[in-house]
């Protein structure tokens, strides 16, 4: 937008050099913008070109210094990454992990909205409690829930014995390869559910207050107003809540790397594969366990890719509503 | 407003329905707190609450295994950034949002198509960039490369066109140069939107564990998470040390949301949905 320039300055321009008003604003405005533009460019613009340049390169395998060295690989990393079996692996872990982690999540921050939408003394006290993890650090939150997952031991399958259930005992939640990734989201969805609930929350404050009393003249029962009135109307949220979740999961990794390190191992058609092998995950593994950091890159311009899809099939959701 | 009027089985059912969900989300702070007061060897006794509660697993992580090192480089990068965030976008929302130049609006949108961009997609380059610096195992690796916060800038920016041009155009009538108009005008006028980003920048910093695993590899530079990850794959069985060194990652942040939870989760959710 534009703001109307006001008089008064112009007065004041006997500066001693002789700019125009114009090439003097430019140069304040730039002046302000350097130490920001400065660190956007070389630290957030530059690598995205620059990993291109890597992606079309290799490390060669018997050179130490990374960069010494790279070689000029062409298309090659991208190649192989079309039958890079654990790649694809990982981009459908990634479509499980989000196909759990969303529905959950926007199930809980809602219920939780909900029950903080009355007028109860002490409500704030408890909308500070549901926010409080979603400030704290992934990658403690993720031990903690180790020790609460353990075998044998741990807390949760001592509470899973208590009411006869054996079954986790042996290996833990996170060791069994059914039961790693709904554990993993569980995790990740009580940290984050306070977000998406302050969203939720304000959404519904919003909705008139008449809406509802209309329909409970016309008999509506609470489940149905929930279902006719209240989300319909937090539609804008949950569509939100669907590309965010999206995008956290493209970008899971703190929470596979506290929790499972990608495992437990599952025996697909006879290679051994990650249970939570994510695509976070991967590109971390590959970069920082492996050293190939062309082909790490070229992961990443997929995940870029793949991030532009979600965005702009989001863009045209919204632009229907407006 | 839909907020219901309840009646008294009502009132009742809806404190069970809170008191349950926030033990359930908060029983992982609960379970670390209480393992970390637990004897060593015990971290997996029976007991809700420790029989003989203990100080030892701290004072271990705090001398022998280095957490009082972490915790003061935490600090140090946490601090450093959140300053220097905080004004980088202090200074380039102030002129986003009440001066006129050259590329203003392309600008605008270049920065708003960068934020499409995955974290995940910054590791490998930005990580080579550093090594071809010379800054790897510094704090400025550690700190520098993310101290363009865009988003940061987005809530200035909204914040500040808020403020009158009155006011600004009152204090040039007076004789204020740019400087001073930004300095004695702007940021006195601005303070709750800055300590918001200020904090919002600390927490980043203090939780932004990938990077700092990466460039700082040596044991001198650990900040508190990377610490812990480190200790974790050491020794795995140490459950009652493992927890303590969890109390000291949190507490910080665990502290400051505690004073100012209004700043953080309007800061938060601020701009997180258009209206």
């Amino acid at each position: 937008m534009r703001i109307p320039e006001t008089g008064g300055w112009r007065a004041r321009l006997a500066w001693p050099w002789a700019l125009s008003s114009r090439a003097r604003e430019n140069l304040t405005a730039y002046g302000f913008l350097a130490p920001f533009l400065i660190v956007f460019a070389v630290f957030l613009v530059y690598p995205v070109f620059y990993s291109l340049y890597l992606a079309l390169h290799q490390v060669p395998s018997d050179s130490y210094d990374v960069f010494s060295g790279l070689q000029f690989v062409g298309l090659r990393n991208f190649a192989e990454l079309f039958t890079d079996v654990k790649f694809w692996w990982s981009v459908l872990m990634t479509m499980y992990y989000a196909a759990l982690i969303i529905p959950s999540g926007i199930a809980v921050s809602l219920a939780l909205a909900l029950l903080l939408n009355n007028r109860l003394r002490g409500v704030a006290i408890y909308r500070s409690a549901f926010f409080m993890p979603y400030v704290l650090d992934m990658l403690v939150i993720g031990i903690v829930w180790t020790l609460i997952y353990s075998p044998h031991i741990g807390i949760l399958v001592r509470v899973f014995e208590a009411v006869g259930i054996t079954a986790f005992s042996e290996k833990g939640f996170l060791g069994m390869s059914t039961t790693a990734m709904p554990s993993v989201v569980l995790a990740n969805v009580l940290k984050g559910a306070g977000f998406g609930m302050i969203l939720y929350l304000s959404a519904i404050q919003n909705i008139s207050r008449s809406l509802y009393e209309a329909a409970e003249i016309d008999g509506a029962t609470p489940w149905r107003r929930f279902t006719a009135i209240t989300l319909p109307l937090v539609k804008p949220i949950t569509f939100f809540m669907v590309v965010i979740g999206t995008i956290g999961a493209l970008n899971a990794f703190v929470e596979v790397y506290a929790m499972t390190s990608g495992g437990p191992s599952v025996d697909v058609g006879g290679r051994a594969l990650g249970a939570t092998w994510v695509t976070g995950y991967h590109i971390f593994d590959t970069f920082y366990n492996q050293w190939r950091l062309g082909y790490a890159a070229a992961m990443s311009y997929v995940l870029l890719a793949l991030t532009m899809i979600v965005t702009l099939v989001n863009r045209r959701f919204l632009g229907e509503r407006d | 407003m839909s907020v219901r009027r309840t009646s008294a089985v009502g009132t009742v059912v809806l404190y069970a329905g809170l008191t349950i969900a926030a033990i359930i989300v908060l029983f992982p702070f609960f379970w670390m707190v209480v393992t970390a007061f637990k004897q060593p060897g015990q971290a997996f006794s029976a007991e809700i609450l420790p029989s003989r509660p203990t100080l030892e697993n701290f004072s271990r992580v705090l001398s022998e295994f280095g957490f009082g090192r972490y915790f003061a480089n935490s600090v140090i990068v946490a601090t450093t950034a959140a300053l220097f965030a905080t004004m980088f976008a202090t200074c380039a929302g102030y002129v986003f949002a009440k001066k006129q130049f050259f590329m203003k609006d392309k600008l605008f949108t270049f920065l708003l198509i960068s934020l499409m961009i995955p974290g995940m997609m910054y590791v490998v380059p930005q990580f080579a960039i550093i090594n071809k610096f010379g800054w790897m195992d510094t704090y400025r690796a550690m700190i520098i490369p993310h101290l363009a916060n865009v988003f940061g800038l987005f809530l200035m920016r909204q914040y500040m066109m808020t403020i009158p041009n009155e006011l600004l155009d009152a204090a040039r009538i007076d004789g204020a140069g740019e400087w001073q108009v930004f300095l004695n005008v702007m940021i006195p006028l601005s303070i709750p939107i800055i300590a918001t980003l200020f904090l919002l920048t600390f927490q980043f910093h203090w939780n932004n564990f990938l990077w700092q695993l990466i460039v700082a590899n040596v044991d001198r530079l650990y900040t508190v998470p990377v610490g812990l990850a480190m200790f974790k794959s050491a020794h795995e069985e140490l459950y009652t040390l493992k927890m303590a060194g969890s109390c000291i990652s949190v507490l910080p942040i665990a502290v400051l949301f505690f004073f100012a939870q209004r700043y953080f989760i309007e800061g938060m959710t601020m701009g997180a949905v258009k209206e």
